[in-house]
């Protein structure tokens, strides 16, 4: 097995924590949405992150099919049109699979550079389908949307991962 | 398994199952499908009926915060405020009680004169009370979700207000919950009548790069009568609003053969609370002869 240099070796991932994970950041966005903001465009859109995440650490567990399924979902619930998300979702999804192997030779800077091109590409998605639905442009605090998922990648990398970042064995002699 | 995993079971070699790109075509190709039926055809309505049912529970449980907040801001309010809210709500009854008077006077005249004129009796409006929950996510339009839905008796189409002036119109409804299409949203569309001239026209959203909280009175004539401060009522000749409920003020009138298109460029200020407003009523689609109320016309399509 290959490696980058320093790389931690982890633990394998929790497949109820990887679901948990998912439905959580859902919730979360949910829940920010109804009791905090409302209605706000510049809003980042941390389900996205969330399925980014895993489709580059576990593309054999998460991929398009959960990104189809959670973007129908949101559909419903954002009252968009239906099928809007779900394949933005979709795209975004197949190409963080395509990149997996190539992302993590990169340190986290350069990642979420490489991530923002696809919150772009999903959000462009939706949006060309929403003007071809005949409806206006949002404005340009959209954009600020898919930047500010992509600034939020080394937060979700620090959270997602510290499950697999314990030790094998615990041992409480030994300072890891 | 992906890099640098500590894992005891090594990844199958030969059955990958199916490859990600093959997935990507037809999910995407079902996708569009969907968007299509739902955007044009307007089949999908039983797919996202379905999906939320089962986004629900999750719903409800995002719900909770909100609600654990209005009912601790009811419960902590201060006395005090709610002593001056309660002085405010007296002072403006006496005020109202004034009015009514007048009211019933003119309305028992009004009934008079149409029996003598042989003209339609005006139905009163019927409403049910309802809270918004929330406003939908969603950049490309202006939607709020009330709490009120099929089970309920809403009908697509019905108009709501709150306490100051009509909101916007159900456009869709689930079972415990309907959508509801704000004034200011650029694809609605409200029959208005100038209460000052007797001017009729039709009140738009204006599109999200302007003024997010104007309505716009489009193919007014360049020399329209319209002042600043004048009134807007709905004009119900469109058989969903109910005639003469208070919709907005006008707040400028270009000068006559300013613009180019040869028409005025009128703008109005919403009366009710747009992205306030708590409680509001659902009215009942009036319906006129030969439409029905059953079908109600989408008021959203000028």
């Amino acid at each position: 097995m290959i490696m980058r240099a320093g790389q931690a070796l982890l633990l394998p991932a929790n497949p109820w924590f990887i679901w948990g994970s998912l439905l959580g950041t859902l919730l979360l966005g949910m829940v920010l949405q109804v009791a905090l903001l409302g209605r706000a465009p510049w809003m980042p859109d941390l389900l996205a992150l969330t399925l980014v995440f895993w489709c580059v650490y576990q593309p054999r567990r998460i991929g398009v099919g959960t990104a189809f399924t959670l973007g129908l979902l949101i559909d419903v619930h954002h009252g968009a049109l239906l099928g809007q998300h779900a394949l933005a979702y979709s795209v975004m999804c197949y190409f963080a699979v395509v990149l997996h192997r190539r992302l993590l030779w990169f340190d986290l800077q350069k990642q979420a550079a490489h991530l923002l091109l696809l919150f772009l590409l999903a959000h462009a998605l939706q949006w060309l389908a929403r003007a071809l639905a005949g409806d206006p442009w949002p404005g340009w605090t959209m954009l600020l949307a898919p930047v500010l998922q992509a600034a939020l990648w080394p937060l979700a990398t620090l959270l997602l991962l510290a499950p697999q970042r314990r030790a094998h064995d615990r041992d409480d002699d030994r300072p890891i | 398994m992906p890099l640098g995993t500590l894992d005891q079971s090594p990844p199958p070699f030969f059955k990958q199952g199916t490859s990600a790109l093959s997935k990507l075509l037809v999910l995407s190709a079902l996708a569009i499908l969907l968007m299509v039926v739902d955007a044009k055809l307007h089949w999908a309505a039983p797919v996202r009926h379905a999906l939320g049912v089962a986004i629900s529970p999750l719903q409800w449980l995002a719900l909770q915060p909100l609600h654990l907040l209005r009912w601790s801001g009811q419960y902590l309010g201060s006395l005090e405020a709610a002593q001056q809210e309660a002085a405010l709500a007296r002072a403006e009854l006496v005020r109202q009680a004034e009015r009514a008077a007048i009211v019933e006077h003119l309305a028992q005249e009004n009934r008079e004169l149409r029996t003598l004129l042989g003209l339609r009796a005006r139905q009163a409006p019927t409403g049910r009370a309802a809270q918004i929950l929330y406003q939908l996510a969603d950049p490309y339009s202006h939607r709020a979700v009330i709490d009120l839905g099929s089970q309920d008796g809403v009908q697509p189409g019905s108009p709501v207000m709150d306490g100051f002036g009509v909101l916007g119109q159900v456009t869709r409804v689930h079972l415990t919950q309907s959508e509801v299409r704000l004034l200011i949203d650029p694809q609605q569309a409200i029959p208005v009548i100038n209460t000052r001239t007797g001017q009729r026209s039709l009140a738009f959203g204006l599109p999200p790069s302007a003024d997010q909280s104007l309505l716009e009175l489009r193919f007014e004539p360049s020399r329209t009568e319209a002042a600043v401060g004048d009134l807007l009522t709905t004009s119900g000749i469109d058989g969903v609003y109910p005639p003469g409920l208070p919709v907005a003020q006008i707040v400028s009138v270009s000068a006559a053969g300013s613009d180019p298109s040869g028409f005025a460029r009128v703008e109005a200020a919403p009366l009710a609370h747009m992205h306030h407003a708590l409680h509001v009523l659902v009215l009942t689609p009036v319906g006129r002869p030969g439409v029905g109320s059953s079908a109600p016309a989408p008021g959203a399509t000028p």
